[in-house]
């Protein structure tokens, strides 16, 4: 009996040790293919509402965490450059990105970013500039008719975040190429309000008279709200977000992963939440190499403004 | 004539000019500050944007008087107030322990000491003790004072993005980041306040042999210790209201929540969200006016014990350093009465930070599904190496954009391409320097420069610079002038120094004015400045004038209540001297004068928050350095950012070295 107990304490201890020994050494062999523990999820605060944010990624996160099988975390971040960040220096796994956004972390972190997926409307989105009715402005042919209308005006525009790609990069890109001068020479004073619902309420009020944000965003609003802000110009369409995560979470669970996001549908109630607040079909397949383009402009040293 | 009178005339002898200098330099500022910038007063000169304006205020007014009070609404904001406090509570704490060590370090009357310049003469003597490089605990001094003026400068959002690679996303990181900016600044005002202690008064701790800790623990901190308490209370409650930067990474809060609102126009809740604010503005403010009475003790002993009784509180908010027992029993022997309340003011606080603690580990309910989490638990992050490696990031902001092609230094290559295409400073191509007189030398000079990136970094600096003048200097006068209602040794006690008797109805009258005077002061800096701006912003459009009047009610709201407390914290028997005189007058001539360095101080200091107040409302409409800081930094862009970074850093340190030379900060005579 005596030495029975000895002799297991003894196995204990030496497969503790065992356990010890394949602990470190599963820590040696690399971070690449060890799973992490819980995968965090971010997002760019393109909305706004944090809670709103919360939830529906909340429901992502969900989705996601049961397909995988690993808990899968949303954490709300309030500013955009936060998010690259995070996933650039692996305190996210995945984050979901606008164009610019995925280009900035393509610039950042070259190889170890990959695509898990996009919404079927993210390969033609549409910016809309709008105006306030007191301007008395109607639909233009080209931003270059609504620059010769605003010149001399003092009319205020705002864009939605620096880093947007709807409600800036693009609708500033288009500004440029068609009126051939940049905002700053147009209005009085070019603010940027942070998101694109600020965007619209600010133009509908009379805080700015001019503005720009992207599609979704727009025809989300409740009528009221879009007579007070109507559209004068829509851009022609362009390539916008991105599901990006870390080439090191491993082939495998990438693999995984980039099956559970095209699996999303209306059949859960996950899936319908998601769908119906992101105004997407269905998510599709894409490559990195369709944001080249806005790493190229980016890197062509493009006047953004600052 | 006796030898004593030989020195004391000599005393009077010289003017002191140093007032009128610092007047002549505050016009100068204000007239510079109208030049520099792009005043469009429009919005109130102009009668129809005007009354454009007036229509908005009363609109918004009407929906604050209409709070959005639906119960769920209500528990959502009580949730946001909650981690909002423990966040809050958390960095000043932190900040606190943080910048005891920092403040030592930077303060030149701890840190170096009594030193006997080596060099002879007068002036020589003068400039020998502006070098850092005299000894080493003047260089450590000066590498102190620079670690704090980095601290301050970099705004907290962005501290909030850097520490997301070291600890994560979560509320941890807004609390640390808030840590840091906040350590900044009370290392400043502690090392500030210390400084100004007069030599003389501690001066017998020196004699008797005390080294410099000695000097300081025995002589200097129980000297500055009123001051000392009465700021970092001060900046425990504006931490409170401007802990917007928790939301920035993750984890929610008041402040985030109020400018989203505000962006999106729903007044009916920020109405509520303010109310919320302001009740823990005014929570937190009796909270702190009661531990300052506990500590402040019987007004006959107030000298002695008070000072000792502060520093055991003090030790309190460090978490119980060994002192702190230690401290306490002498003051007990010989009075009549235990005093219970430096143990009630430090329980209060110790309870406080207890909750904080737990609320941000365990009681946190605000993420998903209603779970608590611990939100503590990332701290530990910053024991791994591999966090620390993750800065690497940031490597690039170290690298400042110095643009030298553009005035022919660096590759020579490279300045011959530039100097082809024309966007090269050639700055005497039509005007030579011997045309200094004219004043198109000094335009086409100018616009030559802004060929280069970095001059133009620098003229950035021109609209921060200008909002903090004109918003500082309306302030200030408005402080001024409101102190006098907002004090309750002249509103309440006038009767123990003027010798009057006042009639019932004049004391009610008295009060209601304090109430009346309280009350604005208490709006007026409940209200972050972001929400001010904004608010300015809805009415008067974008632009200088709104950052500015934004910069002025906040500044007004803070300076009035240390302005008060200045005041207050003044023994009453000090005001006896014009017994016979009218409130006014004594306020006026012996309560104005006394304090009056204080009052520098603080008008100084809080000057220089407002111009980082200033940087920070460029992100708004307003322009200038920080918004070219932040868009830089969010693009990525670090050499630029790094280059506009530094431009911050050298105002904050030129800022803040002038206040010092100009020995601005001298309080405590």
């Amino acid at each position: 009996m005596h030495h029975q107990r000895t002799a297991s304490r003894r196995g204990f201890l030496l497969s503790a040790a065992a356990l010890a020994v394949a602990g470190s050494l599963g820590l040696n062999a690399g971070d690449a293919l060890a799973q992490p523990a819980k995968l965090v999820i971010t997002a760019i605060p393109d909305d706004g509402d944090a809670d709103r944010m919360r939830e529906n990624f909340g429901a992502l996160a969900r989705h996601l965490g049961k397909a995988v099988g690993i808990p899968v975390e949303y954490m709300h971040v309030e500013n955009y450059a936060a998010s690259v960040t995070a996933l650039a220096t692996g305190r996210a796994h995945v984050a979901w990105l606008g164009a610019v956004t995925t280009a900035q972390a393509r610039m950042q972190m070259g190889e170890q970013l990959t695509i898990l997926g996009c919404r079927d409307i993210d390969k033609g989105f549409v910016s809309y500039f709008i105006a306030n009715p007191a301007t008395g402005l109607g639909t233009v042919g080209d931003l270059g008719e609504l620059a010769k209308a605003a010149q001399g005006k003092g009319w205020s525009f705002t864009f939605g975040s620096k880093s947007s790609t709807s409600g800036h990069m693009m609708p500033r890109k288009f500004f440029l190429d068609e009126a051939g001068v940049a905002p700053e020479r147009v209005f009085r004073t070019v603010a940027y309000s942070g998101s694109h619902d600020v965007v619209m309420q600010m133009v509908a009020d009379g805080t700015h008279q001019v503005g720009a944000l992207n599609y979704a965003s727009w025809d989300k609003a409740d009528d009221a709200l879009k007579a007070r802000a109507p559209i004068v110009y829509k851009t022609p369409p362009y390539t916008n977000y991105a599901l990006a995560a870390r080439a090191d979470l491993g082939p495998d669970l990438l693999a995984r992963l980039r099956a559970a996001l095209l699996a999303v549908d209306g059949s859960t109630p996950e899936g319908a939440q998601v769908l119906k607040y992101l105004k997407a079909g269905k998510f599709i397949e894409a490559d990195i190499g369709e944001w080249q383009g806005y790493v190229d402009l980016l890197e062509s040293g493009i006047d953004i403004g600052g | 004539m006796s030898t004593l009178a030989l020195a004391a005339s000599a005393r009077y002898e010289r003017r002191p000019l140093g007032h009128f200098v610092a007047l002549l330099a505050v016009l100068l500022a204000l007239l510079a500050a109208f030049a520099a910038a792009d005043w469009d007063w429009g919005a109130l000169t102009d009668a129809e944007r005007r009354a454009q304006a007036a229509a908005r205020i009363g609109a918004w007014l009407a929906a604050f008087a209409r709070p959005d009070l639906s119960p769920d609404f209500v528990r959502h904001a009580w949730d946001l107030t909650l981690q909002t406090l423990s966040a809050a509570i958390l960095g000043t704490a932190l900040a606190v322990l943080l910048a005891w060590p920092l403040a030592m370090g930077a303060s030149r009357a701890v840190c170096v000491g009594d030193e006997r310049s080596a060099v002879g003469g007068k002036l020589v003597a003068r400039l020998w003790r502006w070098l850092p490089l005299r000894s080493p605990a003047a260089l450590l001094c000066a590498a102190c004072r620079l670690v704090q003026d980095i601290l301050r400068a970099v705004p907290d959002f962005v501290w909030a993005i850097i520490l997301v690679a070291l600890v994560g996303l979560g509320p941890l990181t807004g609390a640390l980041a808030l840590a840091l900016n906040i350590t900044g600044i009370l290392a400043k005002v502690y090392s500030e306040l210390w400084d100004s202690v007069d030599p003389a008064r501690y001066g017998q701790v020196r004699s008797l042999g005390g080294g410099r800790l000695a000097t300081f623990l025995y002589g200097i901190r129980p000297l500055a210790s009123r001051n000392v308490l009465s700021f970092t209370l001060m900046r425990a409650e504006c931490a409170i209201r401007n802990a917007a930067v928790i939301g920035a990474v993750g984890g929610g809060g008041l402040g985030s929540e109020i400018w989203y609102q505000v962006r999106f126009g729903a007044w009916d809740k920020v109405g509520t969200l303010i109310l919320f604010t302001l009740l823990l503005t005014l929570a937190a403010d009796l909270v702190s006016n009661t531990i300052r009475r506990q500590l402040r003790g019987d007004q006959s002993r107030q000298s002695g014990g008070a000072s000792c009784a502060v520093a055991g509180a003090g030790d309190a908010s460090r978490q119980g350093r060994p002192e702190g027992d230690a401290v306490a029993p002498p003051i007990a022997v010989g009075v009549s009465r235990p005093p219970f309340g430096p143990w009630l003011a430090t329980g209060l606080v110790v309870l406080a930070l207890l909750w904080s603690l737990w609320f941000m580990g365990w009681g946190n309910r605000g993420g998903e599904d209603g779970a608590a989490r611990n939100h503590l638990a990332p701290a530990m992050e910053l024991l791994s190496g591999e966090a620390w490696g993750k800065l690497r990031f940031f490597e690039r902001l170290l690298q400042p954009e110095l643009d030298l092609a553009a005035i022919g230094l660096g590759d020579p290559a490279k300045a011959a391409a530039r100097l082809e295409q024309g966007k090269a400073v050639e700055l005497f191509a039509t005007h030579g320097a011997l045309d200094f007189w004219r004043p198109s030398a000094w335009l086409a000079w100018q616009q030559a420069l802004q060929k280069w990136f970095v001059w133009r970094v620098v003229e950035s600096a021109a609209i921060p610079l200008a909002i903090a003048v004109v918003g500082t200097v309306l302030g200030v006068a408005g402080a001024i002038l409101l102190t006098y209602p907002h004090s309750a040794s002249f509103q309440l006690h006038a009767a123990r120094f003027s010798g009057e008797t006042p009639a019932p109805w004049q004391r009610a009258l008295r009060a209601l004015q304090l109430a009346a005077a309280r009350a604005t002061a208490v709006i007026a800096r409940g209200v972050p400045e972001v929400m001010w701006a904004f608010l300015c912003i809805a009415f008067f459009g974008p632009g200088l004038v709104a950052g500015t009047l934004a910069i002025a009610l906040h500044t007004l709201g803070v300076l009035t209540r240390v302005f008060g407390e200045a005041v207050d914290n003044q023994p009453l028997r000090r005001f006896e001297p014009t017994c016979g005189g009218s409130r006014l007058a004594t306020y006026g001539l012996v309560a104005v004068p006394r304090v009056w360095r204080d009052w520098m101080t603080y008008g100084f200091f809080q000057f220089e928050s407002n111009v980082r107040a200033a940087v920070v409302l460029g992100l708004v409409g307003v322009g200038g350095l920080g918004f070219q800081f932040s868009f830089n930094f969010e693009w990525f862009r670090f050499e630029r950012a790094g280059t506009y970074l530094l431009m911050i850093v050298l105002l904050t340190v030129l800022i803040d070295r002038g206040s010092r030379l100009l020995k601005l900060s001298r309080v405590g005579r």
